[in-house]
């Protein structure tokens, strides 16, 4: 088997969706930028790359017309490289990376650029045209159940107070201001605008968060319920991009593999506790890499709820210390179709960081499903 | 000498709350204004003043600004770095504060910076122009006059004109026009005296029956309930305007008048400031932007009570419905039986209507034109249903005149004058009034005012039942006039309709279009909702059925009669009066118009076409994004929340209004505008074919659905708003089709028919048209 590798990775800073600085800029050409940025980055060869697999949560609007194929044109790459666009709602840009590997196992191609992208400003979540089918809506009402409704169901079912989920979201703000202090989120930004419109850096970080304004907040999805917009994370406008090479190309092209994909899984769940879907998906993923949480030093999981990451950690016994160490998405943002991409690259790059062999990036998907890729490193 | 073509850019100086409000109503007229102040002294910003004054506009509540996108028409700033906007301004208006110096150094500035031919005025309530533009350039004495606004700018009709010796006429014509037509201002011109017409007479109004109320051992309330209602005045009567206006603000005003007035004026027989009033002011209770005032309410123990205060002894206590044999008499008597009623409020009310008519009387000749001037100062500015010649009218001035005379108080020239005849008469088919050598006078109409008062001084109706009537106005236009109570709809209104379109129908006739207009407070308030709880109670649902019925055939009727039918709305349209609206050919709304489908709140949902006209609407809409839904999603969201239109200008936003209906600023000249646009229709008319529209059936159900699960779980919607929400969804969703599948106007009233039928044997609907019919308030069950 012919094995795939981590090779770059690249993304947008990521904004408020509606007030952010990135909500007038079209999600087609915010791919495009950053996909061009990881080009550029990386240095590969443009003729190379067999498809641009672009993950997308709601690929309508400005996001529909097979934009995977679209960023292609608008990155200026060569019309030889293939498109495609691929919806697993916010695991999306992490099928993609899965594909490519499964792709360069099947020695179906060698070079392929994994990317998400989603405005959240421009295309709303549920689309501009939400038509759900209405006998399973009524026979199966929890296929469209809403999410901050999961959230709440998963606070519930796993015992998890209010107090708990703001202490962890008070975190992970410590944890992103800390990093983008440091400069450690520098590096994987690609810059949009030029002169005083120029956009830099992340701006859903809350630096001056606090437990007390947590608390002070109301909750969000259910007048009784214990999470809250400060206990989510808010809605985004992003893009992020992954270099996916085989390993041999790799080495043939002077390329920098920064870690191998060493296994991957897809699990479903209950859809109304979507957010415990890491936990299976996490599970298979380690079976098929013979490993076991304790062989994992760093871990991407991402928060698209306070609530759901702690009922994960807890189910899987996870080291807190090893989690989202430069901050997750409660902080950074959540461009759904982006997120896949921005973990599995941030993964790799913390693997080499932290000088550490495996790395597990997961997350959870809207109507009952997880995604997990563990990551070995080079 | 230059002219200005028009007024295309205005300038206000001064930010406070008048200039800033006249600031925003002239940007509601879609002209740009610059806003000045003076430099603010604290921080860096030099124009913090006027910016700030404008994010007050914004949120203030009533609403100054008819649209909030009007507010980029005006540009803030000051009056020392941005002197030179006033260059591009054709009217100039200074509403700063009444101190002359001021006043007078601002006029120099201005007149360096201004172009020629335009206009300077002052919104000055006390100062006359004579002092104002004493010794100022000749230029500045031909440009400038007083033009006095009420407040709210937006909302209070008066605008008084004071033009000075040497103001040109061409200056005051400008103004004149401007106010009437884009401002919807009802302009009467001043003359230069203290307080000009309506503060004049309105204060000594106020200040009178203060004092009697004091001295007659009457309660707030009961000042109020007489001095209100029975006499055709705002049911705030005296102490409720005084809290509205603040009680602050009084003692300024009140000496204003006492300074300048002279010795002889029947005012400073009224005038002192009593001890309760200082001290309330003094404790912060200055009405209602304070503590509180007259009233309050006291939120003590989670519970909101209105209170009052015992004019003795300066304590609040729970406000009381007061019950007087005088206010009783009144509804029968009218005002004669009022005012000559032996209890306390019958004493009352001869007192101070006995001065106050009396002043008017005596003033009249001094402070305006005329008398009919007079009478519109104090309804449009003081919003008293009749002025103060047409209450003498009432109570006849030759009677008036004795009971002074045997109280021992002097007669009035002009009262002398009537003897035995009335102020306002009706005389060769047009409204007269009485002149100064006791000749009558034609009341004037502006061009382009056409009053369905004056229609109904001179002809009678086609048609009238209880409920509406049909009036010829002319031109082959008809007009359908609604007169129920609150205009609500009901069975005859229905009939009333059905002959209309017979009517016009017939050839011979000779009618080619209608217009559904009155001159009532609202439009309509909606279908009367009374008739739901008796149908409840009686389980008489074939009547509801068959009002239902006759509803949607009616307004079927109308909208595909061959000849075009133009609503003309003032005021509320809700509910039902807004479906009517909807199938109007077009609409030529009051810039004033609350449009909304407000059914829901009832417990229903609008089953006149309401929601097929709504569809048919937004699926029309261009601008909309694309896709099934969203046109759906609006109309689910618009009646769902029963959302009301603050404006004419909102009712666009939400597609009440449509592309090609019109939008009149002054209440005058709505029908004569509405009629323009009817005749207009109706060269080459053809009614609208039946329209086709494709809905995605159960799918959007279960999107709206949905949508609505969550607002239920989130608290935002009740267990009865969700009945409601869902029962809308179906009809919305176009019941069980297929987006492949056409549907008809009258599949889409089928539905409407049957969601409506359901929902008004609800329990909890039925208990929402119970509270509603009680409190005029929703139930949140």
């Amino acid at each position: 088997m012919t094995n795939a590798v981590i090779a770059g990775y690249a993304r947008s800073p990521f904004t408020f969706a509606g007030k952010g600085e990135l909500a007038k800029v079209r999600p087609d050409d915010m791919a495009a930028r950053v996909v061009k940025g990881l080009m550029k980055k990386t240095g590969v060869k443009p003729a190379d790359v067999e498809d641009l697999i672009l993950g997308c949560a709601f690929p309508e609007g400005e996001q529909g017309i097979n934009v995977g194929r679209l960023t292609v044109f608008l990155a200026g790459l060569p019309k030889s490289v293939a498109g495609v666009t691929v919806n697993r709602f916010c695991g999306s840009s992490m099928q993609a990376i899965h594909m490519a590997a499964g792709a360069i196992a099947l020695g179906a191609g060698e070079v392929f650029i994994c990317a998400g992208v989603e405005s959240m400003t421009r295309v709303p979540i549920m689309g501009f045209n939400p038509l759900p089918h209405p006998g399973l809506y009524v026979k199966y009402p929890q296929a469209y159940i809403p999410m901050g409704e999961t959230a709440e169901n998963v606070a519930v079912k796993f015992g998890l107070s209010r107090a708990e989920q703001e202490a962890f979201a008070l975190a992970s703000h410590v944890k992103a201001a800390a990093a983008r202090e440091q400069g450690n989120l520098a590096a994987e930004i690609v810059s949009f605008g030029k002169g005083k419109t120029k956009v830099d850096t992340d701006g859903c970080i809350r630096p001056d968060s606090s437990l007390e304004a947590l608390a002070d907040l109301k909750p969000a999805f259910d007048e009784n319920g214990t999470v809250t917009a400060g206990t989510s994370s808010p809605l985004t406008d992003g893009a992020a991009a992954v270099l996916v090479v085989s390993e041999d190309y790799a080495e043939r092209n002077g390329l920098d593999p920064v870690a191998r994909v060493k296994a991957v899984a897809v699990a479903g769940c209950q859809p109304e506790i979507m957010g415990i879907g890491p936990v299976a998906a996490t599970k298979k993923a380690l079976a098929r890499a013979g490993l076991k949480v304790a062989d994992i030093d760093v871990i991407e999981l991402n928060e698209a709820f306070a609530s759901q990451a702690l009922a994960c950690i807890d189910k899987l016994k996870l080291d807190g210390d090893k989690i989202n160490i430069d901050g997750g998405a409660i902080a950074l943002g959540h461009p759904l179709g982006a997120t896949g991409a921005r973990i599995t690259g941030k993964a790799a790059a913390l693997l080499r960081r932290q000088g550490g062999r495996y790395a597990l990036a997961t997350q959870c998907i809207g109507g009952g499903q997880g995604i997990a890729t563990i990551l070995e490193a080079m | 000498m230059t002219e200005i073509a028009e007024i295309s850019k205005a300038a206000v100086i001064g930010a406070g709350v008048m200039g800033a409000g006249i600031a925003a109503h002239i940007a509601n007229a879609g002209i740009p204004v610059v806003l000045l102040d003076i430099v603010a002294e604290d921080g860096d910003n030099r124009n913090a003043i006027a910016e700030n004054a404008l994010r007050k506009l914004l949120k203030a509540d009533p609403a100054p600004f008819m649209d909030k996108g009007n507010a980029k028409l005006i540009t803030p700033g000051n009056i020392e770095d941005h002197l030179d906007l006033l260059a591009q301004c054709d009217w100039i208006i200074e509403a700063v504060a009444e101190n002359l110096g001021i006043k007078r150094a601002l006029y120099a500035k201005i007149e360096t910076a201004r172009k020629p031919g335009s206009i300077v005025s002052s919104n000055t309530s006390t100062l006359p122009l004579s002092v104002l533009a004493k010794g100022m350039p000749k230029r500045f004495l031909g440009d400038f006059l007083i033009s006095h606004f009420f407040n709210p700018p937006r909302y209070m009709r008066l605008l008084e004109l004071v033009a000075g010796p040497q103001t040109r006429a061409g200056a005051v014509d400008a103004i004149r026009a401007f106010a009437d037509k884009r401002l919807g201002k009802g302009v009467v011109m001043a003359k230069d005296t203290p307080g000009f017409i309506a503060n004049r007479i309105g204060v000594f109004w106020l200040q009178c029956a203060v004092v009697e109320a004091m001295e007659g051992g009457l309660s707030v309330e009961e000042a109020d309930a007489v001095m209100g209602r029975p006499v055709g005045i705002p049911k705030t009567g005296v102490f409720g305007l005084l809290d509205l206006i603040g009680l602050d603000l009084m003692p300024h005003v009140l000496g204003g008048m006492a300074r300048a007035l002279p010795a002889g004026d029947a005012f400073h027989g009224v005038f002192r400031e009593p001890e309760l009033i200082a001290k309330m002011i003094a404790d912060g209770y200055t009405g209602r932007k304070g503590k509180g005032g007259f009233y309050r309410l006291n939120k003590d123990g989670g519970k909101r009570v209105k209170e009052a205060i015992n004019l003795a002894t300066g304590e609040y206590a729970a406000a009381a419905k007061p019950k007087l044999g005088c206010v009783s008499a009144a509804k029968k008597g009218g005002l004669r039986a009022l005012v000559t009623h032996s209890d306390k409020g019958g004493r009352f009310a001869w007192k101070v209507l006995s001065r106050t008519l009396s002043y008017a009387a005596d003033l009249a000749p001094e402070i305006a034109g005329d008398i009919a001037a007079v009478d519109a100062a104090m309804r449009l500015g003081y919003n008293w249903s009749f002025g103060p010649f047409e209450l003498i009218d009432k109570l006849g001035a030759a009677w008036l005149a004795e009971k002074l005379k045997s109280d021992g108080l002097a007669v009035p020239e002009l009262l002398t004058t009537a003897g035995e005849e009335t102020f306002y008469r009706k005389g060769a088919g047009r409204l007269q009034f009485l002149g100064p050598e006791g000749e009558y006078r034609d009341v004037e109409r502006a061009d382009g005012v056409l009053l369905l008062t004056d229609v109904k001084a001179r002809t009678n109706p086609l048609a009238r039942n209880r409920s509406a009537s049909l009036w010829d106005i002319g031109d082959g236009v008809v007009c359908l006039e609604f007169h129920s109570k609150m205009n609500s709809i009901n069975p005859q209104t229905l009939a009333m309709i059905g002959k209309a379109i017979r009517t016009v129908n017939i050839i011979a006739n000779g009618y080619k279009a209608m217009v559904i207009y009155n001159e009532g407070s609202n439009f309509s308030v909606g279908a009367n909702i009374g008739l739901l709880s008796i149908a409840a109670k009686w389980h008489v649902w074939f009547f509801v059925r068959w009002l239902l019925g006759s509803g949607q055939n009616a307004l079927k009727a109308m909208k595909f009669a061959p000849f075009p039918v133009v609503g003309a709305p003032a005021g509320m349209a809700l509910g039902g009066g807004c479906e009517i609206l909807l199938h109007c050919d077009a609409v030529q709304a009051h810039a004033e118009t609350y449009a909304g489908l407000v059914e829901t709140g009832v417990g229903v949902v609008p089953a006149w076409g309401g929601c097929k006209e709504m569809l048919l609407r937004w699926t029309a809409d261009r601008q909309r994004p694309g896709g099934p839904m969203p046109p759906v999603i609006k109309v689910f969201e618009t009646i769902g929340m029963a959302a009301v239109a603050k404006s004419a200008a909102e009712a666009e936003d939400l597609l009440y209004l449509r592309p090609g209906d019109a939008i009149t600023m002054n209440r005058d000249r709505l029908l004569a505008d509405a009629k323009a646009k009817a005749l207009e229709l109706a060269q080459d008319y053809r009614p609208p074919a039946e329209a086709e529209i494709f809905l995605p059936g159960g799918t959007a159900r279960a999107a709206m659905n949905m949508v609505v699960d969550g607002l239920g779980k989130t608290g935002k919607a009740t267990p009865h708003d969700q009945v409601v929400a869902k029962a809308l969804a179906g009809v919305l969703s176009g019941g069980n089709t297929d987006i492949t599948e056409p549907l008809r106007e009258d599949d889409l009233l089928a539905l409407e028919r049957r969601a409506f039928m359901k929902l008004a044997r609800h329990p909890a609907s039925i208990a929402r048209v119970k509270h509603m019919l009680k409190t005029g308030k929703p139930l949140r069950n």
